[in-house]
C-alpha cells in the first residue's frame, strides 16, 4: 500500500502543452473467502494494477490503458489514446469542447479503515466465515446448506491532469455475506443477510454482529418454508430503509444520471417541476452522510473532482442532475463529482455513489397504524430502472398489514411502478435513518460500488403476486 | 484494413507461447512455495473499441492486458492469487500468496487437479481478417451500425451504443500435467436505447452480436438494428395489461432468463451435493415438457462460449442436459467430479481472477413444432407476450417474479398495444411442465445462447 504514483504520472504529463491528458493509476488487491457446507471454495488474494489514460485532442476522446506502471510505458499510452482519439475524429458528428475550468482535488485523501484491515490475519477471517457458516448450518434441521462469504477490496487511485488535478486516494471496502438454505417436503427457501462498508472491522459490524446476521438469515429461510404467496395489485406498502435505498437508486438515481438525461430520460426537461411528493428530499452524496461508513463513499471522482452532496429533489422539487464534467459543461452547471471507473482499463461514467432519501419525523409504528390494508416489505433483491422511469425491484420479505396491524410473514415479491408517480403517493416519511445497500454493486456496462437507504417511507406500488 | 493504434499485430501462436511460458514460470514458483499441486490459467486480450453516446461516437479505446490465476493445493487445502503483472517478481509473490493462503485453509480431500485428457484438435477460432480490424476500422463500422439505427426513424433515441474487435489468448499448465492453449478473436455490437415522442418516452430495450466471421457481421448488423428499433419503436403509447392467470408467450431472451437459467443452475453437481438444488434426485426423471432439448454445444461455432477445453484443460464436448424433457446429466467441473470419484464433464468456467467456477458453454435448445413466431401469437390468441424480463429467479426454489419488458398484448394472434407495469411471476421448475409449445425457428440471443421462443401456461399476470 502507499504507493502513491502521482510524481511518477506528473512526470509524464509535463512534455504535453496541447491536448488534455487524463492519467489514472489504479491499484486493486482483493482478499476473499468463501465456505459452503464446511468447505473452503474461494480463499483468494488477487492484485491488478495499470493506468487508464483519457486524451482529448481536435474534439475527440481516446482512451488507452497499460498494465506497466513505468514513465515510458505510459507514455506510449497516451499515444496510443492520441491514435485513437484521432481515428475518431472523422467520425465525430459534434466535436467536443474543451472542458472548462473546475476546481480539482490535490492532495492526499484517505478513507478510514484501510490500514486498520490490512493488518488484520486473513486466516481471522477465514475462522469467522468456517465458524458462522457452521452456526447458520446446525441453527436448524431444516437448514440443507449455508454459505459464508467475507471480501475486503483495497484502492489505491492517483489521478492527474493537465489542467491540475494530482490527487491520490485510498480506500478499502469489506463485504460479509450468509446465506441459508431450508427445506422441507420437496420445498426449498433461502435467507441471506449482507452488509459492506467503506470502512474498518468494527463500522462493518456497527449496526448487527455477524452471529445477528447468521442467525436472521437462517431464520428467514425456515420461517419462509410454506410461507404464502401475496396477492397481486397495486397496493400501500411500508418500504423499508434497504428497499427505500433500491428505490431511490432504481427509481430516480438513473433516470437522473446526465447522460441518461441527455438521451431523453424521463427526467429531461422535469428540472424546476415537482416529481415527488413535498415530503420527498433525495440526494446522492459522495461522503457518507449521517454517519459513518456508507459503501459508496468517494471522496475524489475518477476525473479529480472532489465529490459533493448533490440534492436531486428538494422537498418534491426535481433540483439537480448527477454530472461528470463533459455534462456539466453541457448543462453549464458545476460538475458534481460522479465520473467513476471500476477499473484501470475502463473511461469513467457517471454513476452514483451514496444515494438516499432524508429522514422525515414519522415511527415505524405510527406508520403501520395509518394503514388499513397493505404490505410491509423488506430484504432487498436486485432491481432494475427503465428510461420511462419504470422501476422493479425484488424484495425477500413481505408482512400483511390489516386495520393497522402487522400480519404473517409472506414470500418476498417483486415490486414495481412509475418512479415520479410512485413518490407522489409518499404520505408518511420515517425519522430513522439507516444505510443499507452497501454490499450492492450497480451495473451500467462496467459496475460500481455504492451504497444507499433512507428511513422507512410509505407508498403506493404495484405488488408483483400470485393471482388465483 | 488499417494497423491496431496498439501497434501491435494480434499475433496467436506468439501470444499462446508467451503465455504457456508465464503459466510455467508460475507454477515452478508454486512448488517452490510449498505447493503439493498448482494449475496456472492465463489470458491475454488486445481489444479495440468504439463508444457511442446519444447516437454520436464518443470515445476510441485501445487496449491490451495480460492476467494470471494460480491455484494451489498443499496437504489438500485451497489457495489462489491472480496477477496482471508478469515480471518474475511479481509472479513469484502471487505464488507465495496462494500458498501462503492454502497454508492456513481447511482440508478437503476433493481438492486435487484433474489429469490431463485428450483434447479434440482446435477448428482455430481466430479469422485474420478480424483479427487484422484496427481502431480506424471499429470506429467506421460502428459509425456505420449507429447511423442505420438513427436513420430508421428520427423517435429512436440511442442512448449507448458500442463496435469492438476482441483478439484473446488463454492457456493452461497444470502440474497434472496438462498444458494446453487457444486463441479467438470475434467482433461484437450492441446498442442500447428507447423511442422519444414528445412526451412519451418508451422503455428501453438493447441488442446486439458477437461474431467470428467477418462474412457475417453485416447480415448481423440488419437483424440486429430490426429487432431494436421494432423493440423500442414498439414501447410507445404503452397502456395497462389485464390480470389474469395463464399462458404467456416468452421471447428467447425471456424464456432463457425466467426458466432455462434456474434449470442450468440446478444441474449444477456442487449444486445437487450441497442440497441446494431442486433436481437432487431427478437424474432420468421428467423435469420438462418432451418437447425441451437443452444441450450445452461447444462445438457451435456461432456461440461465443464454443472451445475445445474448459477452465481446467478438460475436454468440451457437446453434451445433453435434458433430452425430451428428461433430466440427462449433471454438470460436473474438476471439484464437483472429485467428490463423487468421477471424470469432469468439461465445465469449469471462468477467467483468471478466480477458482474455476462450474456452468455451461454453449446452449443451444432444439426448435419445437409451434412454428413462426406468427404462428405461436396465433396459439397463444390472446394475452401477454414478452421480450425481456426484469426481475428475480429464486435458483434454489425457482419462484420468479419481475416486470415484462417490452412487452406486448395480443388479441386474435395480433399485437394490439403496448404494456406497462405489467408484473409476471410464478415457479420455473413446475411451469417447465406446463410448456404449450416451442416455436420452430431459434434466435441467437447475444451470440452466446440459441433458442426458441415459448409459451408457457399457468403464468401469473398482474397488471398495474
Amino acid at each position: 500500500m502507499n504507493s502513491d504514483p502521482t510524481d511518477l504520472l506528473q512526470e509524464v504529463l509535463s512534455g504535453i502543452d496541447e491536448d488534455f491528458v487524463e492519467l489514472r493509476f489504479h491499484k486493486k488487491r482483493t482478499r476473499s473467502l468463501s465456505v459452503e457446507k464446511g468447505r473452503v471454495d474461494q480463499a483468494k488474494i488477487s492484485e491488478h494494477t495499470g493506468v487508464g489514460v483519457r486524451v482529448l485532442t481536435g474534439g475527440s476522446w481516446g482512451f488507452a490503458s497499460t498494465d506497466r506502471v513505468d514513465a515510458e510505458t505510459i507514455k506510449r499510452s497516451v499515444e496510443g489514446a492520441r491514435r485513437a482519439a484521432r481515428a475518431s475524429a472523422a467520425q465525430k458528428r459534434d466535436k467536443a469542447a474543451p472542458l472548462p475550468a473546475t476546481e480539482l482535488a490535490r492532495g492526499r485523501f484517505e478513507a478510514p479503515g484501510t490500514s486498520e484491515l490490512a493488518g488484520r490475519p486473513i486466516e481471522e477471517s477465514l475462522g469467522m466465515v468456517l465458524r458462522l457458516e457452521e452456526q447458520a448450518r446446525n441453527s436448524s434441521s431444516a437448514i440443507q446448506s449455508a454459505g459464508c462469504s467475507y471480501t475486503e477490496v483495497f484502492e489505491e487511485k492517483g489521478i492527474v491532469t493537465t489542467d491540475g488535478a494530482k490527487a491520490w486516494t485510498q480506500l478499502v471496502r469489506p463485504e460479509f455475506r450468509i446465506m441459508a438454505v431450508a427445506q422441507r417436503d420437496g420445498e426449498i427457501q433461502r435467507g441471506s443477510e449482507a452488509v459492506g462498508v467503506t470502512g474498518g472491522w468494527d463500522c462493518l459490524f456497527r449496526n448487527a454482529t455477524a452471529e445477528a446476521l447468521t442467525d436472521k438469515a437462517a431464520k428467514l429461510a425456515v420461517d419462509l418454508l410454506g410461507a404464502g404467496y401475496p396477492d397481486g395489485g397495486r397496493k400501500r406498502v411500508l418500504l423499508s430503509p434497504s428497499l427505500v435505498g433500491l428505490l431511490t437508486h432504481e427509481a430516480v438515481g438513473h433516470t437522473v444520471e446526465a447522460d441518461f438525461v441527455m438521451s431523453g430520460s424521463v427526467a429531461a426537461g422535469k428540472l424546476g417541476t415537482r416529481v415527488a411528493s413535498d415530503l420527498v428530499t433525495l440526494c446522492d452524496s459522495g461522503a457518507s452522510e449521517y454517519y459513518d461508513g456508507a459503501g459508496g463513499t468517494l471522496l475524489v471522482d475518477d476525473e479529480g473532482v472532489a465529490t459533493q452532496n448533490t440534492t436531486i429533489i428538494r422537498n418534491g422539487v426535481l433540483e439537480n442532475y448527477l454530472h461528470d464534467r463533459a455534462s456539466a459543461a453541457h448543462f453549464e452547471v458545476a460538475p458534481t463529482g460522479n465520473a467513476r471507473a471500476w477499473e484501470y482499463d475502463d473511461e469513467p461514467l457517471i454513476r452514483m455513489r451514496n444515494t438516499y432519501i432524508a429522514p422525515g419525523d414519522a415511527t415505524l409504528e405510527e406508520m403501520i397504524a395509518d394503514i388499513e390494508d397493505g404490505f410491509l416489505l423488506d430484504g432487498p433483491a436486485n432491481g432494475q430502472a427503465d428510461s420511462n422511469g419504470e422501476f422493479m425491484f425484488g424484495t425477500r420479505e413481505a408482512y400483511r398489514i390489516v386495520n393497522g396491524k402487522k400480519g404473517e410473514l409472506m414470500r418476498g415479491v417483486n415490486i414495481s411502478g412509475a418512479a415520479f408517480d410512485v413518490l407522489k403517493t409518499v404520505d408518511r416519511v420515517g425519522a430513522d435513518f439507516v444505510w443499507d445497500l452497501g454490499s450492492g454493486h450497480c451495473g451500467k456496462g462496467q459496475p460500481a460500488k455504492v451504497d444507499a437507504g433512507g428511513p422507512w417511507l410509505s407508498c403506493e406500488v404495484i405488488v408483483g403476486g400470485r393471482n388465483g | 484494413m488499417s494497423a491496431p493504434a496498439t501497434e501491435t499485430i494480434f499475433e496467436p501462436a506468439l501470444e499462446e507461447k508467451r503465455l504457456l511460458e508465464r503459466c510455467e514460470r508460475l507454477i515452478e514458483h508454486a512448488r517452490k512455495a510449498g505447493a503439493d499441486e498448482a494449475e496456472a490459467f492465463g489470458v491475454f486480450g488486445q481489444v479495440s473499441r468504439a463508444d457511442f453516446e446519444h447516437g454520436d461516437l464518443k470515445l476510441g479505446q485501445v487496449d491490451d492486458g495480460t492476467s494470471i490465476g494460480l491455484r494451489v493445493f498443499r496437504d489438500r487445502k485451497l489457495g489462489f492469487s491472480s496477477t496482471n503483472q508478469t515480471d518474475d517478481g511479481s509472479l513469484e509473490q502471487t505464488a507465495k500468496d496462494a500458498a501462503t493462503l492454502a497454508s492456513f485453509s481447511v482440508a478437503d480431500e476433493a481438492n486435487r487437479l484433474p489429469a490431463v485428457r485428450e483434447l479434440e484438435e482446435s477448428p482455430g477460432y481466430v479469422q485474420p481478417a478480424v483479427s487484422a480490424l484496427g481502431i480506424d476500422d471499429v470506429v467506421a463500422r460502428g459509425s456505420e451500425f449507429v447511423h442505420k439505427v438513427a436513420e430508421r426513424d428520427a423517435r429512436i433515441s440511442i442512448d449507448k451504443a458500442d463496435m469492438s474487435v476482441s483478439c484473446s489468448s488463454l492457456a493452461v499448465t497444470s502440474t497434472a500435467g496438462v498444458r494446453t492453449s487457444d486463441s479467438d478473436a470475434a467482433v461484437s455490437f450492441s446498442v442500447f436505447g428507447m423511442a422519444v415522442d414528445g412526451e412519451d418516452v418508451g422503455g428501453f430495450d438493447y441488442w446486439g452480436d458477437t461474431v467470428r466471421d467477418l462474412g457475417r457481421l453485416d447480415a448481423s448488423i440488419d437483424e440486429s438494428v430490426d429487432r431494436f428499433c421494432d423493440a423500442v419503436l414498439g414501447n410507445l403509447g404503452a397502456a395497462a395489461a389485464e390480470t389474469y392467470t395463464g399462458p404467456v408467450l416468452f421471447a428467447p431472451a425471456a424464456w432463457l432468463s425466467i426458466f432455462v437459467s434456474p434449470l442450468l443452475g440446478a444441474a449444477s453437481a456442487i449444486a445437487v451435493q450441497r442440497g441446494r438444488s431442486a433436481l437432487v434426485g431427478k437424474l432420468g426423471e421428467v423435469v420438462a415438457v418432451p418437447a425441451l432439448t437443452i444441450v450445452d454445444d461447444p462445438t457451435d461455432l456461432e456461440l461465443t462460449g464454443a472451445g475445445t477445453f474448459d477452465r481446467e484443460g478438460q475436454p468440451m464436448v457437446r453434451f445433453p442436459v435434458v433430452e425430451d424433457g428428461v433430466l440427462r446429466s449433471f454438470l460436473y467441473n474438476g471439484y464437483a467430479a472429485q467428490v463423487e470419484g468421477r471424470e469432469s464433464t468439461g465445465h469449469a468456467t471462468g477467467g483468471a481472477r478466480s477458482v474455476p467456477g462450474l456452468g455451461t458453454h454453449a446452449i443451444s435448445i432444439a426448435g419445437g413444432a409451434g412454428g413462426t413466431r406468427a404462428e405461436m401469437l396465433g396459439a397463444l390468441g390472446r394475452g401477454l407476450f414478452v421480450q425481456r424480463f426484469s426481475g428475480t429467479v429464486d435458483a434454489a426454489s425457482g419462484d420468479f417474479s419481475g416486470v415484462a419488458k417490452s412487452a406486448r398484448w395480443i388479441e386474435n394472434g395480433e399485437v394490439v398495444r403496448s404494456l406497462k407495469e405489467t408484473l409476471i411471476s410464478g415457479n420455473a421448475f413446475e411451469l417447465l411442465k406446463q410448456v404449450g409449445a416451442l416455436s420452430t425457428e431459434t434466435e441467437n440471443v447475444f451470440g452466446s445462447t440459441r433458442s426458441p421462443s415459448a409459451i408457457v401456461d399457468g403464468v401469473s399476470v398482474t397488471a398495474g
